[in-house]
């Protein structure tokens, strides 16, 4: 790959701007929809997708993709409603910045985050491709199980106010995680009769239950979801509020890049993903904090860490559908049955046989965040207004529009009926302090553990010591512990130094 | 102390699901291979556990007169109570609805029952807010989409406009 090279790549990406702009537009209305992923919208539009030339299909889907991302963000921090399993991490800063008053700094924050995180990790992976594709090769079923129980350390981790109620939400998320048939004998566990369940528990129905409907359920006590005060602040919000969160992203910087480069790392892990990406960059954010105690309360750090992270991850996941022909993900297997179609063989000879498609999706990526900062920043002040619309007025919406996204992801009208079981479950969390975070990282993690859990009990036949017999998978179990035992360390120590420390007079 | 933090009843709705819950996946999978219910009899057995460790908690807070078994944290503020109930049931009645009224028509009426039930009057904002998300929903999922919503009559009666379009 040579400058000249790079630079042409450059240009026939720019000259597709308008394929760019239509791809940036439609995924930032999907994924502000909670319920609609980008792979579904790319389903849909498989017609379109597969009519055009390959080169404009590329740039359109990657543009949708990565908007999507992005825009997840935006309900997450204005009702504490995630567009997608992603953005749930934002939700734990986000929504109290905007009940500050706050709102167009948290998402002016949460696109820089998610535009700067997700063009440095794209330029790097264009630099280190080669490398970063026998990545994945490393990691096989055992060191697997590792990543998803590190996943799971974040339950008690994020829920640290009362953990032993943020495992229970956890484990219960997880248990939910494991209706529907088993990975190797096909046999339906817990469906209580309903065809509907043997592929497992719907993720959308889950998060519009847990998220939307419960929020909305508890949302009608107040008359609006900010308090007078916020409500003063942000009625005089004004271009210096969109100015003040880009001097917190240049402030910030660093941030954006640690996290976003774990996006990154997380998403070239076959079947990861964004939502697990997220929780990690917000619990390694909080872990190395100075002030670990202010997270949840209402920081940029909380909006920028998950934001990052998880457009970190959109390049990531594309690293072993290029590099392998494994897709990272849902919506990478769609471009992959599109590119297929237009002739095109996955892995690694791609980068010899037609290094402009190789590197041109990742070209393709830059380009749609370059276009994307200039699209969306200027939206943020008056997205920031939805705060001030009466709850009586947001909730029916919110219940009913959410319920019926619930019915896009597989077009069974019984998700609908299951997003409103878990939004009443979600409600109950709600007002008994249970995490319902914790439950739908349960549930995100319950059928990818299993299927990784029994992989590698089938291969050792059964001994469970097999997941500790790798050295990368070791590294692992140290980092974990590492992970569990540092923010307890701290909680200790402070309790000693307070307890130490001579009465105030 | 707060008020809810007295009524630990509360506390033990979730575990009591999270149990009954767990109960029936044991059940339910007694005569399954052990490969196929490891996972679960594995994070099960660790949610019973862990549900103990609660129940113990708040025995030990009730028997130090720190609360009671009340569930008072659910319906407070008492009359938020009823419209939640309209509001979950207006939900489950839209989605019963759904197969012979249309997804335009059912969300046309259950915003407008909502609206009511929470406690708008004012009838511009009565008519205009479900006709106008109703109509966005309309034309994303049914007029862009072409999602597999149910069709009701407003579906039928704009399919020709919709077929006229498509030429």
């Amino acid at each position: 790959m040579t400058w000249d090279f790079l630079m042409g790549q450059f240009a026939a990406q720019f000259a597709l701007w308008w394929v760019i702009w239509l791809g940036i537009l439609l995924g930032i209305v999907v994924g502000i929809l909670p319920g609609f992923s980008p792979q579904n919208t790319l389903i849909m539009l498989l017609p379109l997708t597969l009519a055009v030339p390959v080169e404009q299909a590329l740039a359109f889907m990657v543009a949708l993709y990565c908007a999507n991302h992005l825009a997840g963000g935006v309900p997450a921090i204005l009702m504490r409603i995630p567009g997608s399993g992603g953005a749930a991490a934002t939700t734990l800063d986000g929504y109290p910045m905007a009940r500050k008053g706050q709102a167009q700094q948290a998402i002016v924050l949460s696109f820089t985050a998610s535009v700067f995180g997700g063009l440095i990790t794209t330029l790097a992976t264009i630099a280190l491709l080669p490398w970063l594709s026998q990545l994945g090769l490393y990691l096989r079923s055992v060191e697997m199980v590792i990543i998803m129980l590190f996943g799971l350390t974040l339950i008690a981790v994020i829920a640290a106010k009362d953990t032993l109620k943020g495992l229970i939400s956890g484990f219960f998320g997880l248990l939910i995680g494991v209706v529907g048939t088993d990975h190797v004998y096909s046999e339906p566990r817990a469906t209580m009769g309903f065809l509907e369940l043997y592929d497992g528990v719907p993720l959308v129905a889950a998060l519009i239950g847990l998220f939307a409907v419960s929020e909305a359920l508890v949302m009608i006590e107040e008359k609006m979801i900010v308090d007078d005060d916020a409500r003063e602040r942000a009625m005089q919000a004004s271009w210096a509020d969109t100015i003040e969160g880009l001097r917190i992203t240049v402030q910030k910087w660093w941030h954006i890049v640690w996290t976003a480069f774990i996006g990154l790392f997380i998403g070239i892990v076959p079947g990861a993903g964004a939502s697990i990406a997220a929780f990690v960059a917000y619990q390694q954010s909080r872990m190395w904090s100075k002030h670990p105690e202010l997270y949840g309360t209402g920081i940029p750090e909380g909006v920028i860490a998950p934001e990052s992270a998880n457009n970190g991850v959109t390049s990531g996941t594309l690293v072993p559908m290029m590099a392998l022909g494994v897709p990272g993900g849902s919506t990478a297997a769609v471009m992959m049955i599109v590119l297929q179609y237009h002739g095109m063989v996955m892995g690694p000879r791609l980068f010899s046989t037609n290094p402009e498609l190789a590197y041109g999706v990742f070209v393709s990526m830059a380009v749609a965040y370059i276009f994307m900062i200039i699209t969306i920043l200027p939206l943020a002040r008056y997205m920031a207004r939805i705060v001030l619309i009466e709850t009586k007025y947001l909730v029916p919406i919110i219940i009913l529009v959410t319920v019926v996204a619930a019915f896009s992801e597989r077009q069974y009208a019984f998700d609908m009926g299951l997003a409103l079981v878990f939004g009443v479950i979600g409600y109950i969390a709600h007002k008994t302090n249970y995490h319902v975070t914790a439950m739908l990282v349960g549930v995100i993690l319950g059928p990818l553990f299993e299927q990784y859990l029994v992989r590698a009990l089938r291969i050792s036949e059964g001994d469970l010591t097999v997941l500790f017999t790798s050295p990368v998978g070791n590294a692992l179990w140290a980092l974990l512990a590492f992970s569990l035992l540092v923010p307890l360390g701290r909680s200790w120590w402070q309790g000693r130094a307070s307890r130490s420390s001579p009465p105030q007079p | 102390m707060t008020r809810n933090s007295q009524a630990l009843g509360a506390d033990l709705v979730i575990p009591a699901l999270a149990l009954a819950f767990a109960s029936y996946f044991f059940f339910s999978t007694a005569d399954l291979v052990w490969e196929a219910k490891a996972n679960g009899v594995i994070i099960g057995t660790a949610l019973v556990i862990l549900i103990a460790l609660l129940v113990g908690r708040v025995a030990l807070r009730v028997m130090r007169g720190e609360g009671g078994l009340g569930l008072d944290p659910l319906w407070q503020p008492r009359e938020m109570a009823w419209k939640r109930v309209g509001l979950v049931a207006v939900t489950a009645l839209f989605i019963g609805l759904l197969p012979w009224l249309g997804l335009t028509l059912a969300l046309w009426l259950g915003l407008l029952a909502q609206l009511w039930i929470i406690g708008v009057r004012r009838r511009a904002i009565l008519f205009w807010l479900p006709t106008w998300t109703a109509a966005a929903v309309y034309a994303l999922f049914i007029a862009v989409l072409d999602s597999g919503f149910p069709h009701g009559p407003i579906e039928n009666l704009l399919a020709p406009l919709l077929a006229l379009a498509g030429r």
